[in-house]
């Protein structure tokens, strides 16, 4: 297994380092969560990094022939192949570097992909992945809870009754999009016991985000985190608002910030302080009014979507992680 | 260099194997840097052998199991991106799970080389071999070549890795090996030695389009209309040069190892003056030749001719070959239904090669050998009396016939 | 031959439901005409992307075959009228299916017209257009710039103003009655009606004469062909960035090129570099990568990168630190950082005029929360 490169946490975020990895000239929305993930990702990262980026918004508007953002190098990967190109990457490297074909040094292998590309087809990609740990790679999903390089269409990670191009609330039915958002990170955190670090992350917690790519870069092995990311054009609302939808996407306990360290679960910012007692969850009305694409959804609704996530909260064993609890004490 | 001393393969020797040993063979002499495997039938005999190799330290390279064929091929094509030599492959639906990552290696410019353990497609479900699975690529910009021997597989693997890899190509290549008869049945087989093929291939090296921090760039920005053709153009144009290149690589192979056919392309069986020219590929060139060698001791002039590469086509070599005939008689291991004769894949492209003769033999089509029914000798003087009945006659009764099937 | 094109050019998410309501609406009143038509988007701008400049087409014939002859070629070459909802792309666009800076009145026909929403007067309009050779007529829907989001539109009668204005400045495409015929069927809606024969009565068209306007060449460049791209669909990287200015301290990233994005923005942020307590928030949550680092630690956004979002001032602790405001204001893309170390006094004044007058305008950018566009339209209502 090759070594890890120097990456330290960063103390505050004066320290975050100045070199930009992902600069100007992509054609993303306004106010796009989903790039400013990926500049705080490589920049964490470093240039020492080799990015495998499959199909969805941060391909197609991100790279478009004649123009890339990227100082790093980086490769088109299929929709459902973050997990494969990743593997197939860090497989590569090392096989040539032990074989003494290439310099030994270590290199960054990340490979993103979107809710849809990740937690939809992508899954047993990124499960066989996890399972090498041989390998030292990250995957990043990064969440905006739709197909939405494709115009948005509901995916396994949209939010329940959500408007989209294949759910619009109609006449007859009101609320199309039926499925609860599945639990990715848990998911394959408990599935993969081995991995070292599977973490969720919210853009606008750049710090955080920093520590956790870093972490994950540096602890060895295959590594998972899954990001949130307000969508100004597929949740519908004036751009400048990402950062503060991140953040009530968390202060309402919809989304828990937590990171899995060698087994250990750590929740963070205001996750912890809701956990604690310290801080009171916002109504989750307070988040769903601020988007057009739950413009739609009626008193009923809210109350449905606010009992989901106090059940989370109050019943789940873990909160946002593990919703089973043993029948006898 | 592999740092892994072995004692085998110091020397040429002799082995008796399959199709598919001698392929993991080729694996360890070419020193392979990564191998997915996935299993289907026939084809995973060979990761079968290259695991081996591997566990007893034959050679080294990241062996890895996949747990679908898509993720197989995936792998494959991104360690090639960063300048590890590959090599995979499927079978049948297998081989078409993986279509997506297939398509977009030849699309990268990635020189994978895969075996195809020809395989029928499902449904039903069937292991004999069919040649439609690995056709299905003939469009995409992959090296298609059909091997009838298990010597062949070897010899053409390492000239796989030497052509796909070289820097005026760099396009995959599949070789297709029949079910059973190639994968499951062996024959002794002229093994040589690490250090000829040391010498006969040369490093895997992408230069300006390696994927490695010390060469930043951006591989496969997504494209609209103001750009594709000119990319695909370039394609074409690797396509085109492939041809020269093959026949370089070939000819030194031959001068290397001592072994090999007039001509990379097609292989030529008691063609030169015959008047019915049967044409296929891969395995049942074994009845054919035997059919025919009986039949000219009978007095009839008739000969084949066997397609090896599939792509790049050589139209020209085929023309050469076949225009002073008065029939052809294709034989396909393959089926495309609603074609323009209802007949099969090789029947039309040959069509098409032969069009622009002056004088056009009579070409008739044969679809035989399906879902791994065995082509025999008397089936192939069957197909020789069509040939002859239409020379007769000058006429065409029934332009595709398939042959051995019960009413 | 009489076949009338219309393009609408409009800012991407935004404006996508009311380029749709316009053009799907002349195609309609063309009907009643007689006339044929089609309407339809550049798939060459899809998938679209929040405020990033895109098209729609009305196309209007007499009968079918002529129809033929300007569908041939899938877009027109050449419109008799432009439309264009969001004013500050008269400075040009940069879109995805095209290379480098299209000027607003590109497609717009000799002695055609470009119709545009704005609060502003022609005079300021035309310096922000790009020269163009031949004369066309300049017609102003006046009102504040609509903008809504996928899901929910903001009915603020803005296409039914255009629909209006559109049959007074081109009777030759549809005839007014035909029109609010239209709008009456498809929209179910008196208000509306009248709304687009208000439009219609007090529609005004200035005439542009070549040589009025913006001086500057818009940027272009060439595309290379097979031969000399590079294999594999690669082409490189960006080269790493260095010191601010190439100087020693303070970071500037090496930006793109070839896509700039600048255009895509209707606000700029300007930046009070006394107050600014160098949190750097701005600088780390800015998705485009706009802040150039100076060397005494402050943060400069770049105006060739910078698309408008307003994550910067949303983000920003310091009241009235970073303040969005109207890109019209603008005529070129230069450094405030620079502007404010040549001169600062000039510069502060400067500066806090346009926060001041940002704040009695009411350009906004989208959707804030259940109700708000009612609440917005009411409030601009009472403005007028």
């Amino acid at each position: 297994m090759t070594t890890v490169q120097d990456l330290p946490q960063v103390k505050g975020v004066k320290n975050i380092p100045l070199e930009e990895q992902f600069t100007s000239g992509h054609r993303t929305c306004q106010g796009c969560e989903s790039a400013l993930v990926m500049r705080l990702m490589i920049k964490a990262a470093g240039p020492r990094t080799i990015v495998l980026g499959s199909t969805g918004c941060m391909y197609v508007a991100n790279t478009t022939y004649y123009s890339t953002p990227w100082v790093v190098p980086w490769m088109h990967t299929q929709l459902g192949s973050s997990g494969s190109a990743a593997t197939g990457t860090a497989a590569g490297l090392s096989s040539l570097m032990r074989k003494g074909k290439m310099h030994q040094e270590p290199i960054n292998v990340i490979a993103f992909c979107g809710d849809g590309g990740g937690a939809d087809m992508g899954l047993s990609a990124i499960s066989a992945a996890l399972q090498h740990d041989e390998y030292n790679l990250l995957i990043l999903m990064y969440d905006n809870e739709s197909y939405a390089n494709t115009d948005i269409q509901v995916s396994g990670s949209s939010p329940w009754g959500a408007n989209s191009t294949f759910s619009p609330p109609g006449k007859v039915h009101r609320i199309m999009n039926k499925r609860w958002k599945k639990n990715t990170a848990p998911m394959l955190a408990t599935g993969h016991p081995d991995v070292r670090y599977v973490a969720t992350a919210c853009g606008s917690y750049g710090l955080d985000f920093t520590n956790k790519i870093r972490r994950a870069l540096t602890i060895g092995g295959p590594t998972f985190i899954h990001s949130i990311d307000p969508c100004p054009k597929g949740w519908d609302y004036d751009p400048k608002f990402s950062h503060e939808l991140g953040m009530l996407a968390v202060e309402t306990g919809l989304w828990v910030q937590y990171e899995i360290i060698d087994g250990e679960v750590i929740l963070n910012g205001p996750s912890r302080a809701i956990a604690r007692g310290i801080r009171k969850r916002k109504p989750i009305t307070d988040y769903l009014t601020r988007q057009g694409r739950f413009a739609h959804m009626n008193e009923e609704d809210h109350k449905f979507f606010q009992e989901r996530v106090d059940e989370s909260w109050e019943k789940w064993w873990i909160p946002g992680i593990i919703p089973f609890s043993p029948k006898e004490q | 260099m592999t740092t892994v001393e072995t004692q085998l393969f110091q020397t040429e020797t002799e082995d008796l194997i399959s199709g598919s040993e001698a392929i993991a063979i080729a694996c360890a002499l070419a020193d392979v840097d990564v191998i997915t495997a996935y299993p289907i039938r026939p084809y995973d005999t060979v990761m079968q052998y290259v695991s081996k190799l591997k566990a007893d330290g034959v050679f080294d390279c990241d062996f890895i199991v996949a747990e679908s064929e898509h993720s197989q091929f995936e792998i494959v094509k991104h360690a090639s991106a960063v300048g590890a030599r590959t090599f995979s492959g499927s079978s049948g639906v297998g081989w078409f799970y993986a279509f997506e990552a297939i398509t977009v290696t030849a699309g990268l410019r990635m020189p994978v080389v895969a075996m195809v353990g020809n395989r029928a497609l499902d449904d039903p479900g069937a292991f004999g071999t069919e040649h439609n699975d690995a056709l299905a690529v003939r469009d995409l910009g992959w090296m298609l070549y059909w091997v009838a021997t298990a010597q062949e597989a070897l010899d053409t693997a390492l000239l796989a890795w030497r052509v796909a890899e070289d820097p005026n190509v760099l396009l995959p290549m599949a070789i297709s090996c029949d079910g059973s008869f190639l994968t499951h049945s062996q024959a002794i087989v002229k093994v040589p030695a690490s250090e000829q093929v040391r010498k006969y291939l040369p490093p895997y090296d992408r230069g300006k389009l390696q994927l490695h921090p010390d060469n930043p760039i951006t591989v496969a920005p997504q494209v609209n209309e103001d750009w594709l053709m000119e990319i695909r153009r370039q394609s074409d144009e690797a396509m085109k040069r492939s041809v020269g290149v093959i026949q370089e690589a070939y000819q030194e192979f031959k001068e290397e190892f001592g072994r090999g056919d007039p001509s990379p392309f097609i292989e030529q069986y008691m063609a030169e003056d015959a008047d019915i020219i049967l044409v296929g590929m891969g395995t049942l060139a074994l009845p054919v030749k035997v059919a025919i060698r009986r039949l000219r001791e009978q007095g009839t002039k008739v000969g084949f001719v066997r397609v090896k590469f599939f792509r790049p086509f050589a139209t020209e070599e085929l023309r050469q070959a076949l225009g002073h005939s008065k029939a052809v008689c294709v034989i396909d291991r393959d089926y495309s239904y609603g074609s323009p004769s209802f007949g099969g894949v090789l029947f039309h492209e040959m069509k098409s090669a032969l069009y622009s003769l002056e004088t056009r033999p009579l070409m008739l089509n044969f679809i035989a050998g399906l879902g791994g029914r065995e082509v025999r000798v008397r089936d192939v003087n069957q197909i020789v009396e069509f040939g002859q009945q239409a020379m007769a006659t000058g006429k065409i009764e029934q332009e595709t016939t398939w042959i051995g099937v019960r009413e | 031959m009489s076949t009338v094109a219309v393009e609408v050019v409009y800012r991407g998410i935004f404006q996508k439901s009311l380029a749709r309501n316009i053009v799907r609406n002349i195609v309609f009143a063309a009907r009643k005409d007689g006339k044929i038509g089609t309407a339809f988007g550049r798939y060459g701008d899809s998938p679209e992307r929040n405020g990033i400049p895109a098209k729609q087409f009305a196309v209007v014939a007499d009968d079918p075959e002529e129809l033929d002859e300007i569908l041939a070629q899938y877009e027109p070459t050449e419109v008799d009228v432009t439309i264009n909802v969001d004013d500050t792309m008269c400075k040009g666009v940069e879109s995805w299916a095209w290379y480098g800076l299209q000027p607003i009145n590109q497609l717009t026909k000799t002695d055609g017209t470009l119709i545009v929403t704005s609060r502003q007067d022609a005079d300021s309009l035309i310096r922000d257009m790009h020269q163009k050779d031949s004369p066309f007529g300049l017609s102003i829907v006046k009102s504040t710039v609509s903008f809504s989001g996928l899901w929910v539109y903001k009915d603020d009668h803005t296409d039914v103003r255009i629909l209006g204005n559109l049959c007074s400045i081109c009777p030759q495409l549809v005839s007014l009655d035909s029109m609010l015929e239209t709008i009456r069927e498809q929209m179910g809606s008196e208000t509306k009606v009248a709304s687009a024969q208000k439009a219609y009565d007090i529609a005004v068209v200035r005439s542009v004469e070549p040589g009025e306007g913006n001086p500057e060449t818009p940027y272009t460049f060439e595309l290379p062909g097979w031969k000399s791209m590079e294999e594999g669909v690669v082409i490189r990287a960006i080269e790493p960035g260095g010191g601010f200015r190439g100087g020693d301290s303070g970071y500037q990233p090496v930006r793109s090129e070839v896509f700039k994005k600048y255009s895509t923005r209707s606000m700029r942020p300007v930046i009070n570099f006394e107050t600014c307590i160098k949190c750097t928030l701005c600088w780390l949550q800015c998705p485009d990568t706009c802040f150039d680092v100076t060397p005494d630690g402050l943060y400069d956004a770049n105006m060739e990168s910078c698309c408008g979002c307003g994550v910067c001032e949303a983000v920003c602790p310091v009241p009235d630190c970073v303040t969005m405001v109207g890109e019209p204001d603008f005529e070129d893309n230069n450094s405030q950082w620079e502007m404010w170390q040549k001169d600062k006094e000039g510069y502060n004044q400067w500066m806090m005029a346009l926060v001041d007058k940002q704040k009695a305008e009411t350009r906004s950018h989208g959707f804030h929360h259940v109700g708000g566009y009612a609440d917005e339209i009411a409030t601009t209502e009472e403005a007028s």
